[in-house]
Formats: C-alpha cells, sequence, structure tokens
C-alpha cells in the first residue's frame, strides 16, 4: 500500500486505544476499503499518487475517524460497570460496616481482589479490571512502608530487596497498562489521591498506633462514603462513550472526594494541604496521558 | 449544505438498516449502492460510515462476518439482526407518519387550495 495510506491507518490504530483484537479487524476493514477505493480510481485513470491523494481526502482525518469508531465501541455493559465500581463498594463497606478492624475480612478482601486482578489480566484486560488492579497493587505499597518501620538493622531488608522489587513490579504494570491506554491508568490511580487525603487527614502527629486506629474508627464511615462515591464514578466512567467526559469525571470525582475529606475532618486538612492534595490528584490522573506520548516517541524513533 | 448534512446525519441508521436488509453488504459497497440509489444525494463519507456500522454492530442490530472473495481478497459484510428488522421496521413507520405530516405542511399553498376544492 502507499506510504502516506500506510501512515493514515497507523494514525488510526494509534489513535483506536481499544480491545487488540478489535482493532486488528477495524484497520483490515479499512484496508479493504482502501484497496477497493485505490482500484476504482486508478480504473477512472488517475495515478497512483492522484489516486492515493484523492483516497486520503476522501477519508477524512484519522483522528476523528479514530474517535468516532472508539466512541461506537467503548461504552461497557452495566455489569462490567458494577463490576469495575465493585472494589471500590467493597473497600467502602469495610469502612462503613466497621470490618476493616477484623483480619478475616481484610484477608478475604485482598484474596478476592488479587484473584480477579489475575483473572483480568488473564482475560485479556478488560476495562472493569483497573480498578481491582489497582487495589491489589496498594499491599505491596503498604508492605514496602510498613518494612521502613522494622527494628534498626533490619530496614536493609525493605531497602534493598523488597523496594526495588515493589516498585519493578508498579512501574511494569502502570507501563503495560498506559501502553493499552492512558485512561485506564489514571483509573487504576483513582483511589490514590483519597487515601493520601485521608492519610493525612487522620494521622495525629506525635502520637501512638491506637489514638491513630481510633481516629479511624472516628471518621470510617466518611472513609467509607468517599470509596462508595468512587465506586459511582467508576460505574459512570465504563458507561460513558465520549474520552473527554471520561476524563472530566475522574477528575471531578478526585476533587470531590478530596473536598469530602476536609469537610468531613473539619479542619484537619488545612487549606493549602488541600491545594497541594488536588494538585497531586491532577498529576496523578492526568500525567499517565503524558508518558503515553513519551512512549509512542520512544517506540517511533527506536522502530 | 449544513441543513442536508443534518438531514442526513438524523437517518444514517434508517439507511444502512434498510439498505443491509436487502442483501448483506461491505462498507465500500454501501457506500457506492447509497449514492447510485440516491441519485447522488446521499454521499457518505468514510469518517461517517464506518463509526456508524461499529454503532449499529454494538447495539446488536447488524452482525459483521468476514468472507473470502472468489478473488481471494475479504471483505466484512454487514448482516441484519432480528432486533435490527424490528427496529427498521419501527423506523419505517415513524418515516411514513413523518412524511405524510411533511406533505400535509410542506407544499405550496396553491396546490393545498386544489386539494380542499378536490
Amino acid at each position: 500500500m502507499v506510504t502516506a495510506l500506510s501512515h493514515y491507518l497507523d494514525s488510526v490504530r494509534e489513535n483506536l486505544r481499544l480491545d487488540h483484537s478489535v482493532e486488528s479487524e477495524v484497520i483490515h476493514e479499512l484496508e479493504t476499503h482502501i484497496e477497493d477505493e485505490l482500484q476504482e480510481l486508478r480504473e477512472a485513470g488517475l495515478s497512483e499518487e492522484e489516486a492515493a491523494n484523492t483516497c486520503l481526502t476522501l477519508l477524512g482525518s484519522a483522528k476523528l475517524l479514530a474517535r468516532q469508531i472508539y466512541e461506537a465501541h467503548s461504552q461497557g455493559s452495566w455489569t462490567q460497570a458494577l463490576l469495575a465500581a465493585m472494589p471500590h463498594m467493597l473497600f467502602g463497606l469495610l469502612f462503613v460496616v466497621s470490618w476493616w478492624r477484623g483480619i478475616g475480612w481484610l484477608l478475604g478482601m485482598l484474596v478476592l481482589v488479587l484473584s480477579m486482578a489475575v483473572y483480568g489480566w488473564w482475560r485479556g484486560k478488560p476495562a472493569w479490571l483497573f480498578p481491582w488492579l489497582g487495589y491489589s497493587l496498594l499491599p505491596v505499597v503498604a508492605a514496602g512502608l510498613l518494612l521502613l518501620y522494622l527494628p534498626q538493622g533490619w530496614s536493609w531488608v525493605a531497602i534493598v530487596i523488597y523496594l526495588p522489587l515493589a516498585l519493578w513490579l508498579v512501574y511494569s504494570i502502570t507501563v503495560k497498562t498506559i501502553k493499552k491506554d492512558w485512561l485506564y491508568t489514571s483509573l487504576m490511580l483513582l483511589p490514590v489521591p483519597a487515601i493520601i487525603g485521608w492519610f493525612v487527614a487522620v494521622e495525629p502527629v506525635n502520637q501512638l498506633p491506637e489514638h491513630w486506629l481510633q481516629s479511624i474508627e472516628d471518621f470510617a464511615p466518611w472513609i467509607g462514603l468517599t470509596f462508595l462515591a468512587l465506586g459511582l464514578t467508576v460505574a459512570t466512567f465504563i458507561r460513558l462513550r465520549k474520552r473527554w467526559l471520561r476524563v472530566s469525571v475522574l477528575v471531578v470525582s478526585g476533587l470531590i472526594t478530596l473536598i469530602m475529606v476536609a469537610y468531613y475532618t473539619e479542619g484537619r486538612l488545612s487549606l493549602p494541604a488541600l491545594l497541594i492534595l488536588v494538585v497531586v490528584m491532577l498529576l496523578l490522573l492526568l500525567s499517565p496521558a503524558l508518558v503515553e506520548r513519551t512512549l509512542r516517541h520512544t517506540g517511533q524513533h527506536s522502530a | 449544505m449544513a441543513q442536508r448534512r443534518e438531514l442526513i446525519k438524523g437517518s444514517i441508521d434508517s439507511l444502512l438498516l434498510c439498505l443491509i436488509e436487502r442483501q448483506p453488504m461491505y462498507g465500500y459497497w454501501i457506500i457506492k449502492e447509497l449514492d447510485r440509489r440516491s441519485q447522488g444525494y446521499f454521499k457518505f463519507k468514510e469518517g461517517t460510515l464506518y463509526p456508524a456500522l461499529h454503532r449499529l454492530e454494538e447495539a446488536g442490530l447488524i452482525r459483521g462476518e468476514w468472507q473470502t472473495l472468489p478473488s481471494g481478497r475479504q471483505r466484512r459484510y454487514y448482516h441484519i439482526t432480528g432486533k435490527g428488522l424490528s427496529r427498521l421496521a419501527t423506523e419505517r413507520s415513524q418515516w411514513q407518519d413523518f412524511l405524510v405530516a411533511m406533505n400535509l405542511i410542506i407544499q405550496p399553498a396553491s396546490e393545498r387550495r386544489e386539494v380542499k376544492k378536490w
């Protein structure tokens, strides 16, 4: 096929952001369409180059075509929306009904989250997987942080062995997710700003862990409510077709959850701290787009 | 021109379902057939056609299937489904009502008087 048309198809593929099998079908269908179009134009007496240029004009913008085809496929079913919302709902319920202090419930949740993440990854990474994936990485990060509190002399275990392994795991999963679609990385990271917000707001300075647990107990219903709100956000995200609406829903829900943290903790989160958290939230949710662009440029240069 | 585009935009699904109901067709063929049957009125661009076909397929109104032609080339033929047929029946009846109502309003006053006299 003429180079300009190959570039056109590459550009469509790059902007489709659909499952690999659907992407291949769409591109193959457009290829067959272009073959027919070129053949007819050549038979009408046009040169190869003229035929290719006319064909490109008829096809229109590659980005627009890719976006419209993406919107035709992007809407998930209600079942997928429910599956995607479930980890947030369960996490929220842990706090709302005070299950978070029961080790059995926590272990059950951990097993469920890991099983769903492995199952979804194995089933071709559908959109509902990513919230589960986000929660499945939390214990990895939390365990690393806890290792730092080991008695002196033992923290080298965390620094030398655990942290590099954990960072490598988080990094490779994040990069793979960004390569599929950066929005899924944002979906995966969605609870992080709320978790940091609650951590900052609830953590009492210079107090014993028991006091900290009591603080969590006091705010548990509100912590739960925040995560239930995230569940609703994710369900809405899955049902939306347009990318700009999906991005907006994530950012707005990030803002709302942080405002909820500030409101319910009644001044424990100062205004500067809230503003810093908003910036962190925006960075977390939107920076995957920049990383995706960098990865693509790197890929194009190395190809 | 913009008005025509808006009119076409609102009727894409009905037009595609009507064509595919007659026989399974692939994208390029649909564009040519619409152009031929409408005597050049409906000129679909690929950017309009393929998103619409994929939307109808996602909604379960049509089904795409790859077929290999005798020349060895592959084409993705779209077939209408049972759900598509019932949607088409509803849309046909809506269009008939719309056309009758439009004709009653849009025809020139002189013709309307003649109709009354008659």
